[in-house]
This record gives C-alpha cells, sequence and structure tokens, in this order.
C-alpha cells in the first residue's frame, strides 16, 4: 500500500511539473461591495518607448452585467485589452480583446499569461516602485481611475 | 506476489511516463554547434562553448512581448534570487527577434528588470545564426498582428513557443520546459540535482 501511495504521489508531482497549472479567469464567491471594484494592480517595468502590461482583478457587485470597453493612459502611444492565449500549434500568441465582460457578482483576473491591459510604447521609463494612472471605461459603470504601481 | 507484481507495473509505468514526459535525461547535446552571439554589452560569445563547466538556464524571449516573454525573464531572475547557492550557474535570455532586440535595446530591457548584471546574459546575434539557434531547440515563431502606430510606425507582434531549457555542464539539454508557466521551485529543484 504504501508504495502504491508513493508512487501516485510522484505522478501527480510529475504531472504538475510539465504542463504548469490550468488558470481560470473568471469565478465567483461571496464578498460584499458595491460598484465595479479593482484590486491588486500593478505593472512591469519598462524604458521609453518599450512595452508593459498591467494587471489586476476587476469586481462587479452590481446586479446588471458590464463591459470594460476601453482603457486610457498617457504613459503609453496605444492602450488595449489584450489575451495571451495557446495556438492550436502549441505556440504562444496575444491578441485585442475588444470588450470585456464583468458578469455580475463576479471577478475577473487579469493575470500573467492570460488578460492583461497592453501599453504599447511607454512614453516615459515606468521604474519598479513608482505609479501611473489607468483611465478604465465601463460601459454601465463609467470611468474609473486606477493607481498603478510599477513592479518587478 | 500477485499484489507485488501490480505495484512493480505501477512504479514501471510512472518511470516510463517520467521518461517519456519531460524528464529523460539528454535530450540534446549542443557540442557539436558553436553559434557566436553578442550581449547587451556587445560582447561576442560563442554558445554553447562559453558556458561550458557551468549548469545553464536558458529562456527565449522577444523584448516587444509583454506579458509572456516577462514572465520567462522574470522567472529566471526568480530562480536565481532563491537559489540557496547558485554557485557558478549561468542564466540566459536569448531573443529570437534580433532585427530588432540590438544589444542596446535588450541592456535597457535587461535594466528594467534589475538583471544588467553577472550572472544574466541577454543575447541576440545575426538572423541567420538566431535562426540556426532557433530550429536547433525547435522554437518557431510567426507574426501575429500588427498596429501602425501615430509616428507612423509599424509595431508588429510574434507568436513563438514557450521555452525554457536546462542544459548541464558539458553542454547537454536536461529539461525543456513550457517556459512561463513552469513554476519557479520546479526550476530550481531541477537545477539543484545537477
Ligand atoms: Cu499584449
Amino acid at each position: 500500500m504504501k508504495t502504491a501511495a508513493a508512487s501516485l504521489l510522484l505522478f501527480v508531482l510529475v504531472m504538475a511539473g510539465c504542463s504548469g497549472e490550468t488558470q481560470e479567469s473568471a469565478e465567483s464567491f461571496e464578498i460584499s461591495g458595491e460598484g465595479i471594484q479593482i484590486e491588486g494592480a500593478w505593472a512591469r517595468p519598462a524604458s521609453e518607448g518599450r512595452m508593459s502590461a498591467a494587471y489586476f482583478l476587476i469586481t462587479n457587485f452590481e446586479d446588471q452585467n458590464d463591459n470594460l470597453i476601453s482603457v486610457q493612459s498617457d504613459v503609453a502611444q496605444l492602450v488595449e485589452i489584450h489575451e495571451s492565449y495557446e495556438l492550436d500549434n502549441g505556440m504562444m500568441g496575444m491578441r485585442e480583446v475588444p470588450e470585456l465582460e464583468i458578469p455580475s457578482q463576479s471577478t475577473i483576473r487579469l493575470e500573467q499569461g492570460g488578460l492583461h491591459i497592453m501599453l504599447i510604447q511607454v512614453t516615459r521609463t515606468l521604474a519598479d516602485g513608482e505609479t501611473f494612472e489607468l483611465t478604465l471605461n465601463f460601459a454601465n459603470h463609467g470611468e474609473q481611475i486606477v493607481e498603478i504601481p510599477i513592479r518587478l | 506476489m500477485k499484489k507485488r507484481a501490480v505495484l512493480f507495473n505501477l512504479q514501471l509505468f510512472t518511470f516510463l511516463f517520467l521518461l517519456s514526459s519531460c524528464s529523460s535525461p539528454a535530450l540534446d547535446d549542443y557540442s557539436d554547434v558553436s553559434y557566436e552571439l553578442i550581449d547587451q554589452n556587445g560582447e561576442t560569445v560563442i554558445f554553447p562553448d562559453d558556458f561550458k563547466g557551468a549548469p545553464l538556464l536558458v529562456g527565449f524571449i522577444y523584448t516587444n512581448c509583454p506579458d509572456i516573454c516577462s514572465f520567462i525573464t522574470a522567472n529566471i531572475g526568480k530562480v536565481y534570487n532563491e537559489l540557496e547557492d547558485p554557485g557558478n550557474t549561468q542564466f540566459l535570455l536569448v531573443t529570437f527577434d534580433p532585427e530588432r532586440d540590438t544589444p542596446e535595446v535588450l541592456k535597457s530591457y535587461a535594466d528594467a528588470f534589475d538583471m544588467d548584471k553577472e550572472p544574466f546574459r541577454f543575447l541576440t546575434g545575426d538572423p541567420e545564426t538566431i535562426d540556426s539557434f532557433m530550429q536547433r531547440v525547435s522554437l518557431r515563431t510567426q507574426e501575429s498582428y500588427s498596429r501602425e502606430l501615430e509616428n507612423d510606425e509599424r509595431m508588429y507582434f510574434l507568436s513563438h513557443t514557450d521555452k525554457i531549457l536546462l542544459i548541464d555542464q558539458n553542454s547537454r539539454l536536461i529539461f525543456d520546459y513550457g517556459g512561463s508557466m513552469t513554476p519557479v521551485s520546479i526550476l530550481i529543484e531541477d537545477l539543484n540535482k545537477l
């Protein structure tokens, strides 16, 4: 018995090592709040003229679904809602997400290797420890300004 | 006795699975190649000869990729920071976009990650050399989409294989990982076995 259990454990560890974690981009849980809440925001450092990505959690406490329709910032030439995804041939690519639906009473996770706010050609160097502002435009909820800390 | 045999088979299966899935010893041996590359300081280096004698962790990136490739770069930085005894382990980030990733570009990218220092090296080269290197390590790329910017520049992005390699002191490939999704703890564990 002992041997079988050990083998099974090994099997599970190997599986985890090779395939990495599968990730969910949406989940529901019960916390209280109101409106749209942004948490855990951060962005990658980048030197002027280069790329960065911003990440955060968006929770919609309203009874209606909402959509993140655009994002603006004066720290980049172009700001887009993006998603990294695996192509059929196994390669990793990135695509624009025209609108991001935030269902009622749920959280959407922007995180490394998945959904992100893409900052194309930043207009100033974004250094570790600094912050910048992003303006998120929601269909129902309107404009929301978020302070994004830059870190590694 | 019969029960024993079943258990043994289970172990054998596990062992075979290990071999076939990701950890067979020496997946390749790079001793027969010699790629002349340039680091972020403009210094010429030869892969793999200049890195013989020490374990080598190699990530493949292009610097216009802020999500997946930043993830790879940051993870390689983390492996170094979290290794109890990095010893003489070397850490390379090799670009598969040599046309845009010049040594200067790599230097500012490395600096943004606080990795423009030993034991990290960011490498580029002439497109033909990089191309042979990428073929040898089975790294594929394809242009995905582009954007016209206000300054009339065309910005393009690449789809690419997501990869980190662990190479031993004798230029043999020991592990081939999915780069961005491999937990740092697994990379550290495997490095510690070398
Ligand atoms: Cu992107």
